[in-house]
């Protein structure tokens, strides 16, 4: 049976290699070695029809794990559902629960909390990491022995510094309080980091920063070890001072690490649940009550299934067009 | 502007000696070339001159000062690296004024952009100017270094092969547009080429640098007529040089300690009056539009001359050569007579 020659010329490969004539050649041989049947079955296929059968195991894994319950979360965020009562009969409520969960002062009360720890967190971790890598950079004796012990506390699970920082915060025998009363000369027991109502929030922004800072500064070393030695040798021929080399270069060039650390540290505190969870639990009161806590005690302690997906909901929202803003920034900054 | 010496300057890269004791005399207002193989250290020479390179031995004087350990700012270089430099997020227009902006200078943004828009027109990057650095072809980016040496009025210009991606007529253009600013301006320029064309036309004087040392310099004219060795000999003159086995040519009169004999293609003529220096026969012809290249068999030594466009030798045709003012070289490749 004459085969048409079309099958060697569907061949991707050959776009890539400019001289194709020995891999027609071969394309060819295969296909003429190729049993009758084979050929038929792939022949029947479009260039297309085979990337989607490479891509659908992805695909569909994506579906299964994100889109499935993303869908799913939308179609429960509708309902008044109680997973504890599973037997109760479901009613469809529209949008009531997105109503009554914008009008509620303790859901408003927890976004502020949520948004002054990102806000706080990511200010004090950005300008730390950068000044930790401004300084690691200068490739003095031993930075490598000192990058290693600064990124020690990333590599730690967050339950283990939970855990530990719960007993460096304890009033009575806890090491945090007697170094700040070394230095202050306060009496040590005479404050609770996480008891206290002022205190508390502090005491979680320490722990997240004392953890994550290592992880801006990497970033940011990445960006700084980016910048080539030749741009600076550039700007000294051209007599800028330290100081303008800083701004005018370092700055500059290194802001596009800069803003996608802030991104990453963004998003991940945005949901920020198990150090908070393990620290304060939310408490005390509802003062370290940051968003994703809320929605762990309405999903799992009340048991408002269907409320808790519509909060679920909204901050999902929230976030993605938060980070869509910011990652089109980003890329303008990177364009310039 | 300013006169440059190098006084017995050395430089080593961990065990490579990139630069051996070097002394080297630059005149306020000169413009010296540097020629050199790769590797011969030219671009080490400039980073010395610049500050941004220390020497390990030796002392670096610009302007009657001893610039051996001041920084580059102090030493009010300009410097076209070899590889661009260029600052990638910036504009080509905040590249080339970058230089100007420098807190010290105090230039309303007025001035700046007028000596901006003047280097611009010159290098034929005006339309270019709003462009990101990095969005330039080679050429474009190797102007936009030049620009941005050329915008500021510094003691010295260094410039490592500033035209070498340039097309062979813009390349002509710069050539002399760089030649005009020095004479208008009486710089003083340390220019690295490979290009013989710019070392002869430009160069006042010309420094060969062979493994990390100087060679010889002298005016253009002198390496080029009186060079000290084979070396340099071979180093200018397109087609090369034709070194040949003295014995190549017996009834060529010279020194008895010639070991070798150098003829410049120009200098050979063939069937002139006189007895001929030798016979050679036409291996093939380069036909190059203004001249021809003829690629001549000698015995067993193969050599290259010149003849005219409408030449009508073919290949094959038997020639009687004559050898005028040749250039004898000792058992070491040095000039007798040097
Ligand atoms: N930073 C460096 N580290 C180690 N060796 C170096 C360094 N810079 C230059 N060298 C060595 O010093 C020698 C001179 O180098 P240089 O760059 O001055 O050569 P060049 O004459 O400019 O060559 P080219 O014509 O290829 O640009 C070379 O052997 C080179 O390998
Ligand atoms: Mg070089």
């Amino acid at each position: 049976m004459a085969r048409p020659p079309r099958d060697a010329h569907a061949f991707p490969i050959e776009s890539i290699v400019t001289d194709n004539s020995i891999l027609q050649k071969g394309a060819d041989a295969v296909a003429r070695a190729t049993p009758d049947g084979v050929a038929r079955r792939v022949r029947g296929l479009s260039d297309r029809a085979v990337a989607w059968i490479f891509i659908a195991p992805t695909i569909i894994l994506l579906l299964a794990i994100n889109i499935f319950p993303l869908i799913w979360t939308i179609q429960l965020s509708l309902t008044n559902y109680r997973a504890n009562r599973p037997n109760a009969e479901v009613r469809d409520v529209g949008f009531r629960n997105y109503e009554r969960i914008l009008g509620n002062e303790d859901i408003w009360f927890s976004m502020q909390t949520t948004a002054s720890f990102v806000v706080l967190t990511i200010a004090i971790q950005t300008i730390l990491g950068f000044t930790l890598a401004y300084l690691i950079d200068r490739k003095f004796r031993g930075h490598a022995f000192w990058t290693t012990i600064i990124l020690i506390p990333m590599m730690l699970s967050p339950a283990v510094v939970g855990n530990f920082w719960r007993f460096l915060y304890q009033p009575q025998i806890g090491l945090f309080n007697y170094v700040v009363s070394f230095f202050t000369g306060a009496e040590p027991s005479s404050f609770t980091m996480l008891g206290d109502v002022d205190l508390a929030m502090w005491a979680i922004v320490i722990v997240d920063t004392w953890m994550w800072t290592p992880y801006t500064m990497l970033i940011c070393l990445a960006g700084l070890r980016s910048i080539p030695d030749y741009i600076y040798e550039a700007a000294e021929v051209d007599r800028a001072s330290a100081w303008r080399r800083f701004w005018s270069i370092t700055l500059p060039m290194a802001l596009p690490f800069v803003m996608l650390a802030v991104l990453f540290r963004g998003i991940e505190n945005f949901k920020m649940f198990d150090m908070v969870n393990l620290l304060t639990g939310g408490g005390p009161g509802s003062i370290t009550e940051v968003a994703s806590i809320t929605l762990k005690r309405q999903a799992f302690e009340a048991w408002r299934t269907g409320y808790s997906s519509a909060f679920a909901i909204i901050l999902f929202v929230t976030v993605f067009g938060l980070g869509s803003i910011y990652v089109k920034a980003l890329n303008r900054v990177k364009q310039r | 502007m300013a006169d440059v010496s190098l006084k017995g300057v050395s430089k080593s890269f961990r065990d490579v000696a990139a630069i051996r004791s070097l002394d080297m005399d630059i005149a306020d207002g000169e413009f010296l070339v540097l020629l050199g193989p790769t590797g011969a250290g030219k671009t080490t020479t400039l980073r010395l001159v610049a500050g941004l390179e220390r020497a390990d031995a030796g002392s670096i004087w610009i302007d009657g000062r001893d610039m051996t350990k001041e920084p580059p700012p102090a030493r009010d270089v300009t410097f076209v690296f070899q590889q661009y430099s260029l600052y990638p997020h910036m504009t080509v227009y905040d590249n080339i004024a970058f230089p100007l902006r420098s807190p010290a200078r105090r230039l309303s943004e007025d001035q700046v952009k007028a000596r901006v828009d003047e280097v611009a027109e010159m290098l034929r990057i005006e339309h270019k100017l709003k462009n990101k650095a990095t969005a330039l072809s080679g050429g474009e980016m190797q102007r936009v270094a030049i620009g941005r040496a050329l915008v500021r009025r510094p003691a010295i210009f260094l410039m490592d092969e500033p035209l070498s991606s340039l097309d062979a007529k813009l390349r002509a253009e710069l050539r002399l547009e760089l030649k005009r600013i020095q004479r208008e301006l009486g710089a003083t320029i340390l220019y690295v080429t490979h290009d013989q064309i710019e070392a002869m036309t430009m160069a006042d004087r010309i420094g060969v640098l062979r493994e990390g040392a100087l060679v010889q310099i002298g005016t253009p004219r002198e390496i080029y007529e009186a060079p000290v060795d084979a070396y340099v000999a071979a180093k200018l003159g397109s087609p090369r040089i034709n070194l040949l086995p003295r014995t190549a040519f017996p009834n060529v009169p010279g020194p008895p300690e010639a070991v070798t004999i150098g003829a410049r293609t120009e200098n050979i003529l063939f069937d002139g009056a006189g007895a001929a220096s030798a016979e050679g026969a036409v291996d093939w012809i380069e036909h190059l539009g203004d001249q021809n290249h003829l690629h001549l068999s000698v015995g067993a030594h193969k050599m290259v001359m010149l003849a005219e466009p409408d030449t009508e030798l073919a290949v094959g045709d038997r020639v009687h050569l004559h050898l005028q003012a040749p250039l004898f070289f000792d058992g070491d490749g040095r000039r007798i007579g040097a």
